[in-house]
């Protein structure tokens, strides 16, 4: 192993992230970088500060200030700030972990996979920017007989992702964002091509693990044209499994305790329940409407076959 | 076991098909409680006419004697459509008075208790007068307490237990807690008892002989009650024009005639011989955490016979289960106003314990499991408190998943426990393993060889935290100032180890413990002397084969249970100073005296956050929060099980709190885990709030610790966001099986968010039936003094989706609407009152100094001018001595021959002294609405030394004087 991934948090106990109860691992460092993301501590593949100033002390503390080496004012990201930070509201985001202490930690939890049919998500950020070690990590869960599941964005190299990883996967959240490769570019910093290109070759060799994700941003990918493109595609691949992933503004929070700027057009406000319901039902709409028309298309190749 | 329901969720059983269930269940909610003194009264004479048989009679004769009175002329009533026989009190909803144990601390609130603003509960005023003048006089010297006090001379550890916040003896309460054996008394009959005690009897001589006596008088009892509500059915049925009513007087006729003299033949016979038993039971002992154990065990033989036979459907057998849920709930406990303080909304606590392995180890879970499952999920009441056992390789996981589903749609109930772990626990007590494994919850979460184990397991709450703050000051606390009270184990500036601080917080613990110890054994020798337990005894193994009483040790097992508040304040407060003093050296020992003091405020502020975000939390992989817990855990076993009580049996510890940890936290100083001053500590063993971050981690740290040096039980309390879908629900039941895994013995759910909570407390009438798992008992929410509704509220909760603990809401909690107390006002002779025109103005105008000067001249004006007011000196002597604390009032004040009299000075053998600061501490000592008793008493602006009960009995007067002068209280 060359140089350890940052892993900026790990949640245990979680049901959100695939079957049974589930140890998550999130990894630091992202290709894309979405407008929206959740994560955004999570795109820089770098150790971050991030400051959450409603836990500070202010002026009956001021540890942070004391500590810190640096009189120019020009933060160096040298932590001593944080060591010192009594409350936590100072944090480093990214921490490395050696493999075997990862794994020590995720199957301290096994009793609780083995009574739920859980296991170990990889999330991120981009777990297969961490190539070799999170190929290593997914070989020794296979082999101690945990689940596993890997949440991506598909950016990844197609050949090495089937030799070396596929095998030891259960499960694939693939998200699909945007169906058009110019908005793609423009809203995530990175054409679609490479991602479709992997969606297809999953959906090919190992569909029963594929779910596709589509997250529902209001006014970038929750739009009429673009669902129903993504559900064309989900069609015309044959996938079974799909999810549409409500829409949450915590990463425009997470944004400001890092002192980073804030993406325009991305919405302050959670989807109101009925309009991620309409999404829900254009969706499903469309699934339905591609597959009459596919029939309709059957039947009539049956009846030129017929009439030829 | 095999199961034959087709359905054992039993959905097709709503209350929809169960209307009579639906109406007792409402009118049980809208209950109010009322007092009811009819034990007092037949107990009390009955004892009162047997002291003057010469020669004297042993205690065992007199006392199963007054049982035997009390239940023959125990009222025969009929609430309700109830389908069982029998009633706990004469009152629908009644709280029975046991004079013997703590009733008499009621006396000062007799014309009060109806009106309180907390959990008021209703007295007849024929009833205050009869408890103020017949009942209570006779128990001056002769309750528990105050029995034990003179013959021990006041002995400093009952003094120490007077101060409240150091431990709580509970003998002088209850023993009450434990399971009792139904089985014989069912298959039988009690007359079969009776005259097997009568022929043992004739067989034996001295005390043997005596105690078989006393076992068949008291039954007696049990079969003269019911022969008088089988004549009373019978009275009714005759009179009842409703046909269905009419039957049913008619079936409960029928079977009181029967059980539970006779051998119960059908299910109902059954479960109403058990109830009646239950009943008789609470004529001797006091109605706490009587707990009727395996019933789907117990009454499975009937249950199966009848539904085989075709003599009973499963609907019939949910209703019967149903009404007896509802019986077991037709009770509560007397309690003071100032108890209401420290632990309201207890109910009774009688456990039910469903489901787990059977003495040879197989599944037990059988069709009546199910059919208890459901009536627990249907009547979500208060009482009983229903505990699932789950053997993770002998039980299905359908059982667990169905258990879950209950947990899911009642919110809280039932509790869990593991199998394993518990009979591990218990054959650690020495208990054989058939015996093990037909354990049953005793109460709140304690473990108990379920009808062969007296164990006391209510003897003793210790209060961790003492010992840690008396350790920190040298063998004081800041709540009692500067009384030297633990030994002095060093100045803890001067230790240069935390091995060093370690030792002192040993030796202060082994010290409070040795205290508290040697009160139970006095308190022990007390309840042998006083309150023998004959009745009891017949439903036990072991007392009709040795010939000796439960009391005296005639069980097969005996152990004595002590529980401790403040375990994950202590730990955390030791892992701090060990990492952050000894390890760091972030903050010296000076510097975190220094934050204590200050209560972590101003400059100390960011030592306090440091304490609270960065030191070592129980509930997370610390590798110091790991080995201070154990240690603990382990010094705790070691030193309880060197200790061996009057009856032979072993000390357990054990870690539920009830309510105490709320009550306890508002009376201790700033801790070095970074809590503040006068805020809970976390309940029972239970990390603190948002110390635990993930859920899986809480709960392998929880499950880690050894189950088998924890055998008084354990109350893990999870709070999880409601779960919704059925996947999530399997996955619910995951948490459980993996936290047992994990080596977890006990674990409570309540599923509900800070929302939720906040809304019930600001709002209760819209939650008038929200169940909350306290810590071990159940309590209906509203019922709840604030303290509590708030350390509820702030419970870590989980978000199941991220296994996440969720951060506490920002916002403040709001207070509980504050109930309004009716008034009591009373018409007095206007000359009286005229005359009483001073000791009025003082107390409208609280104008204090002189109140206990005006007070005595009012009573003592009153006595003459009052007739009804003499009466409660008449025959009355007592001696009182009042003393400032700087001595510049020295007055006393003897009540003999009807008259009462007032000297300056000091007096000789003071039933009581009472030693205040000012008038205005004696005032509201004596007089105050919403009693800060304990306050004044910490502040020590009053020390009462002496016997209570005289006290008491003074403050009635008091209070009742005000009454007279001012019209109302």
């Amino acid at each position: 192993m060359r140089t350890l991934p940052l892993i900026f948090h790990i949640r245990r106990g979680a049901m959100d992230d695939g079957p049974g109860i589930r140890t998550t691992v999130f990894f630091k460092g992202c290709p894309l970088s979405c407008a929206w993301c959740h994560n955004p501590e999570a795109i820089s593949p770098l150790p971050e500060l991030m400051v959450d100033q409603d836990r500070c002390l202010d002026d009956d503390c001021r540890s942070c200030a004391q500590s810190c080496d640096n009189a120019t004012g020009n933060c160096t990201a040298c932590a001593s700030c944080v060591a010192a930070c009594p409350t936590l509201a100072r944090q480093v985001i990214g921490q490395t972990m050696a493999i075997d202490e990862l794994c020590r930690l995720i199957l301290a939890d096994r009793h609780f996979y083995r009574a739920s049919g859980g296991g170990v998500t990889l999330s991120g950020g981009e777990p297969t920017m961490h190539h070799d070690y999170v190929t290593t990590l997914l070989r020794i869960m296979k082999e101690e007989g945990v689940g596993t599941a890997l949440q991506t964005c598909g950016y990844f190299d197609t050949t090495r992702f089937c030799d070396e990883m596929l095998a030891n996967l259960d499960l694939i959240y693939f998200d699909l964002k945007l169906a058009d490769g110019n908005l793609h570019r423009i809203h995530t910093g990175r054409d679609n091509a490479l991602i479709l290109k992997n969606l297809a070759m999953l959906a090919a060799i190992a569909k029963e693990r594929l779910v596709v994700r589509v997250p529902l941003v209001p006014g970038i990918t929750a739009t009429e044209n673009n669902l129903s493109a993504i559900a064309s595609i989900v069609r015309d691949l044959g996938i079974a499994r799909w999810e549409l992933l409500p829409y949450n503004p915590g990463g425009l929070h997470k944004r400001r305790k890092l002192g980073k700027r804030l993406p325009r057009g991305v919405a302050e406000i959670p989807m109101g329940r009925d309009e991620e319901q309409a999404f829900r039902e254009l969706f499903s709409r469309s699934l339905r409407i591609l597959e009459s028309i596919d029939k309709i298309r059957r039947q009539s190749c049956r009846s030129t076959f017929i009439t030829q | 076991m095999n199961i034959t329901l087709n359905d054992t969720r039993l959905a097709e059983l709503s209350f929809a098909h169960l209307p009579l269930l639906e109406r007792l269940r409402s009118q049980n909610l809208a209950a109010r409680a009322e007092v009811c003194i009819e034990r007092a009264r037949w107990i009390t004479s009955s004892l009162r006419a047997s002291a003057s048989v010469v020669p004297a009679l042993p205690m065992a004769t007199r006392y199963s004697g007054a049982v035997r009175d009390f239940l023959s002329n125990k009222q025969p009533v009929f609430p309700d459509d109830n389908l069982l026989a029998g009633t706990t009190t004469s009152k629908p909803f009644g709280a029975p008075v046991y004079p013997e144990l703590t009733g008499v601390t009621i006396w000062p609130e007799l014309d009060t208790i109806s009106t309180r603003r907390k959990n008021p509960q209703k007295m007849a005023q024929g009833d205050a007068d009869e408890l103020n003048l017949e009942i209570f006089p006779y128990w001056l010297e002769e309750s528990i307490l105050e029995a034990t006090r003179k013959r021990e001379g006041n002995p400093p550890e009952m003094r120490l237990f007077e101060k409240i916040v150091f431990f709580l003896a509970g003998k002088a309460g209850a023993i009450s807690h434990t399971v009792p054996c139904y089985r014989i008394a069912l298959e039988r009959g009690v007359q079969w008892l009776i005259d097997e005690a009568r022929r043992l009897g004739s067989t034996t001589t001295g005390d043997q002989a005596l105690f078989y006596d006393s076992m068949a008088t008291a039954l007696e009892g049990i079969v003269a009650y019911a022969a008088n509500l089988s004549a009373e059915a019978d009275r009714l049925a005759a009179r009842e024009s409703d046909p269905e009513k009419k039957r049913n007087y008619a079936s409960m006729a029928e079977v009181c005639a029967r059980v539970p003299a006779q051998p119960a033949g059908t299910f109902r016979e059954a479960i109403n011989s058990l109830w009646l038993l239950q009943i008789a039971i609470h004529a001797e002992n006091i109605n706490m955490a009587v707990s009727p154990g395996r019933l789907d065990q117990i009454l499975y033989p009937w249950y199966r016979r009848d539904i085989d036979g075709g003599a009973l459907s499963v609907k019939e057998a949910v209703e019967l289960v149903g009404c007896l849920w509802l019986k077991l709930n037709d009770n509560t406990n007397l309690v003071p106003e100032t108890a209401e303080e420290l632990f309201g909304g207890a109910g009774t606590v009688p456990a039910v314990t469903l489901g787990g392995v059977d003495a040879e180890g197989e599944d037990a879970v059988n069709d009546l499991t199910y059919v208890m499952l459901r009536v627990t999920e249907l009547l979500k009441t208060r009482d009983p408190s229903v505990n699932a056992r789950f053997h993770p390789e002998k039980n299905s996981v359908v059982y667990l998943r169905r258990v879950a589903e209950v947990i899911k749609n009642s919110r809280s109930v039932p509790a869990l426990y593991n199998d394993q772990a518990a009979v591990a626990t218990l054959t650690g007590q020495g208990v054989a393993i058939d015996h093990a494994r037909d354990y049953a919850i005793i109460g709140c979460v304690e473990l108990s060889a379920s009808g062969r184990s007296y164990d006391a397991s209510s003897s003793i709450m210790l209060n961790l935290v003492a010992a840690l703050e008396m350790t920190l000051y040298n063998g004081k606390r800041p709540v009692t100032g500067d009384a030297q009270i633990g030994p002095m184990s060093g100045d803890p500036t001067r230790f240069t180890s935390f091995a060093e601080f370690e030792s002192a917080f040993k030796t202060q613990l082994s010290w409070l413990i040795g205290e508290a110890v040697k009160l139970n054994e006095k308190l022990g020798k007390t309840h042998q002397q006083k309150m023998p337990t004959p009745l009891l005894s017949a439903l036990f193994e072991g007392p009709m084969a040795s010939g000796r009483d439960l009391i005296f040790g005639g069980a097969l097992y005996n152990a004595s249970g002590a529980t401790h508040i403040g375990f994950a304040d202590t730990v955390d407060s030791l892992s701090a100073i060990e990492q952050v003093v000894f390890i760091e050296g972030k903050y010296t020992m000076a510097d975190l005296l220094r934050g204590l003091a200050g209560n972590f405020s101003g400059s100390a502020r960011a030592m306090g956050a440091w304490l609270a975000n960065r030191a070592p939390k129980y509930g997370t992989d610390h590798p110091a929060a790991i080995r201070n817990s154990a240690n603990l855990i382990r010094f705790l076993f070691d030193t309880y099980q060197n200790h061996t009580n009057y009856r032979g049996g072993r000390y357990r510890p054990a870690f539920w709190t009830m309510t105490n940890h709320a009550g306890q936290g508002k009376l201790a100083g700033a801790l070095p885990s970074g809590r503040l001053a006068h805020t809970v500590f976390a309940s029972g063993i239970t990390p603190v709030s948002q110390a635990a971050k993930d859920l899986t981690t809480c709960l392998n740290r929880v499950g880690g610790l050894d189950p088998r040096l924890i055998p008084g039980g354990e109350a893990f309390n999870m709070k999880m966001v409601p779960v919704n879908s059925d996947e999530d629900f399997d996955r619910f039941a995951g948490y459980i099986q993996g936290y047992f895994a994990a080596g977890g013995l006990h674990i409570q759910f309540n599923l509900m968010d800070y929302a939720m909570l906040m809304d019930a407390k600001e709002h209760p009438d819209n939650y008038p039936d929200l169940l909350v798992r306290v810590s071990g008992y159940s309590a209906y929410f509203r019922d709840l003094n604030d303290a509590m509704k708030d350390e509820i509220l702030i419970r870590t909760a989980y978000d199941t989706a991220s296994g996440q603990a969720l951060p506490l809401p920002d916002m403040p909690l709001p207070p509980s609407p504050s109930p309004v107390s009716g008034e009591v006002s009373l018409v007095v002779n206007p000359v009286l009152k005229l005359a009483l025109g001073k000791f009025e103005q003082c107390l409208l105008n609280e104008l204090a100094d002189d109140f206990l000067e005006l007070l005595l001249d009012g009573m003592k004006l009153a006595f003459l001018l009052d007739g009804e007011y003499r009466r409660n000196i008449k025959g009355f002597s007592g001696r009182y001595l009042f003393r400032s604390v700087d001595r510049s009032v020295t007055v006393a004040t003897l009540f003999a021959g009807g008259k009462m009299k007032v000297v300056d000075g000091e007096i000789d053998n003071p039933h009581v002294t009472l030693i205040f600061k000012d008038g205005r501490a004696v005032m509201k000592f004596l007089l105050s609405g919403n009693p800060d008793i304990l306050g004044s008493m910490l502040r020590q602006e009053i020390t009462p030394e002496g016997n209570l009960n005289y006290l008491y009995k003074f403050a009635y007067m008091a209070r009742r004087l005000q009454l007279m002068a001012t019209g109302k209280l």
